[in-house]
């Protein structure tokens, strides 16, 4: 194991966190939701409201549907939240990009690390529209969508198709090697009380015969569109030995640089591969870790194929072989990589990279209940794609 | 499409800098390109998102890779019925559709091999 990169003025740890239930329309508002998580999530860390001295998060609401946004009804804001919350913090950020728990963690544990604050917290606030997720309109397209929307390419389930079937075309996928991912996911999310799909796993023929929303991409390789909140609490290591459960430590990170010679609309499996490849060097450097260090790599599965992408960026296995090392059982919690251990967004529902980080904080702080692993000493928590997102490694033990 | 004065790369879509050499915005220049090239990827749009579009469903937008430059890649429908041909690496060329007044958009069309 080399040296880590991301030494800071001290170690940075998650001291609590909540999570509101997932649902596909919310009884209440999702800022009361937020306000009311915010609050658990504090009184989880063992602190008052009047401690939390900085807030963050990434409030984008994924669609592209278009329309406008009403801060604390379709989003929320850190913004909102701390006006809601009547507190006056001493640091507040937003963060603008793609990735956005990794992109929102990394925010807090400079800030904390830098003594902009000592309590950060980060939250995410997810809405389930009325509508069609990404239906829109529009008739006349500008900007970056002008090359893309007139040929009827729109929104990400097409995008990701485009990618996606070149990979299957490319390295002789199949359907039926996906499967794994999708009914692993979905089994993981069934024993998770919170999880939109609690208590419902997934069969292989239910998968396979999945309708098709754009050919290869059916309707059960996206994650159901759902209303719900996660929310996390950060504190320096130093105050985080005082805390009531035992803290997780940021061991490292990375975020992804878009790059493309074409449209954000439109990704090429190449674009995904350069740009990972170029994320996953620098978490490693990041950290100080290599692939094999790693008990607990939680992939991000927005999308079924991001779980190929990756697995082979991140090196748990060379490029076009995911397909098969998922086949063959490598990702099933029992007896292979638990990739998807927590459920992933397949499993639990549209909760962008909160899944994915919350498996990682539970089973390092052995909060996980009947799910809990054992051995679990180093994980990464993934979102989006590796080209276009982020990934942020925590530990049981203070990096360093 | 645009070409790079300083460099000759090729831009699609068109950019305000060269995505090659960083030369700004003003060293372009247009030119026709052959509009062939292979076939990369493909999808089948089931739902229509845009409300323009729903009476064409189900139809596939393709993705070529032109000849003139690696990675030079023309997102745009596909003319004529998918077929046994819709394979990875097909020869495919670009073809227009007028689809209002004034307004003709490419389309891809596979060649025979």
């Amino acid at each position: 194991m080399s040296r880590a990169r991301t030494s800071t003025a001290g170690p940075v740890a998650i001291v609590g966190y909540a999570h509101s239930p997932i649902c596909r329309r919310t009884d209440t508002s999702l800022g009361a939701l937020t306000v009311a998580t915010a609050l658990a999530a504090i009184a989880d860390a063992g602190l008052t409201k009047e401690q939390i001295d900085g807030f963050t998060t990434g409030a984008l609401f994924p669609s592209s549907g278009g329309g406008a946004l009403v801060d604390g009804v379709q989003i929320v804001t850190s913004d909102w939240l701390v006006e809601r919350l009547r507190l006056q913090p001493r640091w507040l950020a937003g963060f603008q990009g793609v990735g956005q728990i990794p992109g929102a963690m990394i925010l807090a544990a400079n800030a904390i690390a830098s003594g902009a604050a000592d309590y950060v917290l980060v939250h995410r606030a997810m809405y389930n529209p009325p509508k069609r997720y990404h239906e829109n309109p529009l008739i006349e397209a500008t900007g970056s969508h002008q090359w893309t929307a007139p040929h009827g390419l729109w929104g990400p389930p097409a995008q990701m198709a485009l990618a996606y079937n070149e990979y299957m075309q490319r390295y002789g996928a199949t359907r039926d090697a996906m499967a794994e991912v999708v009914v692993e996911a979905r089994r993981n999310g069934s024993r998770i009380p919170w999880s939109h799909w609690f208590g419902q796993p997934l069969s292989v023929e239910d998968y396979m015969s999945s309708p098709m929303v754009a050919d290869p991409i059916s309707v059960l390789d996206c994650d159901i569109p759902v209303s719900g909140v996660g929310a996390f609490v950060l504190t320096s290591g130093e105050r985080a030995k005082d805390s009531k459960h035992r803290p997780v430590y940021v061991a490292g990170y990375a975020q992804g640089r878009w790059r493309s010679s074409n449209s954000l609309d439109f990704w090429t499996l190449d674009d995904i591969y350069e740009g990972g490849a170029a994320t996953a060097a620098r978490l490693w450097e990041s950290a100080g870790l290599e692939p094999g260090d790693v008990d607990l790599p939680q992939v991000y599965d927005g999308f079924s194929p991001m779980v190929y992408f990756w697995l082979e960026s991140l090196g748990y296995c060379p490029v076009g072989e995911a397909h098969r090392f998922v086949a063959d059982g490598g990702i099933r919690t029992e007896g292979g990589l638990p990739a998807l251990s927590g459920g992933g967004a397949l499993g639990n529902g549209r909760m962008h990279g909160v899944p994915q980080t919350l498996e990682c904080y539970l089973q390092l702080s052995g909060r996980a209940g009947e799910r809990q692993l054992t051995g679990i000493e180093v994980a990464l928590a993934c979102q989006s794609t590796p080209n276009f997102g982020g990934v942020v490694a925590y530990s049981a033990s203070p990096p360093g | 499409m645009q070409r790079c004065a300083r460099c000759g790369w090729l831009s699609y879509p068109p950019d305000t800098i060269c995505s090659s050499c960083l030369s700004p915005e003003g060293s372009f220049a247009w030119e026709t390109v052959s509009g062939r090239g292979a076939l990369r990827s493909w999808t089948v749009i089931r739902t229509a998102f845009l409300p323009g579009f729903a009476p064409y469903v189900p139809y596939v937008v393709a993705a070529a890779e032109l000849t003139e430059q690696a990675g030079l890649r023309l997102v745009a429908r596909l003319a004529g019925e998918p077929g046994p041909g819709l394979v990875y690496g097909a020869p495919v060329e670009t073809v227009f559709e007028d689809v209002a007044e004034g307004v003709a958009v490419p389309m891809l069309r596979l060649l025979e091999s």
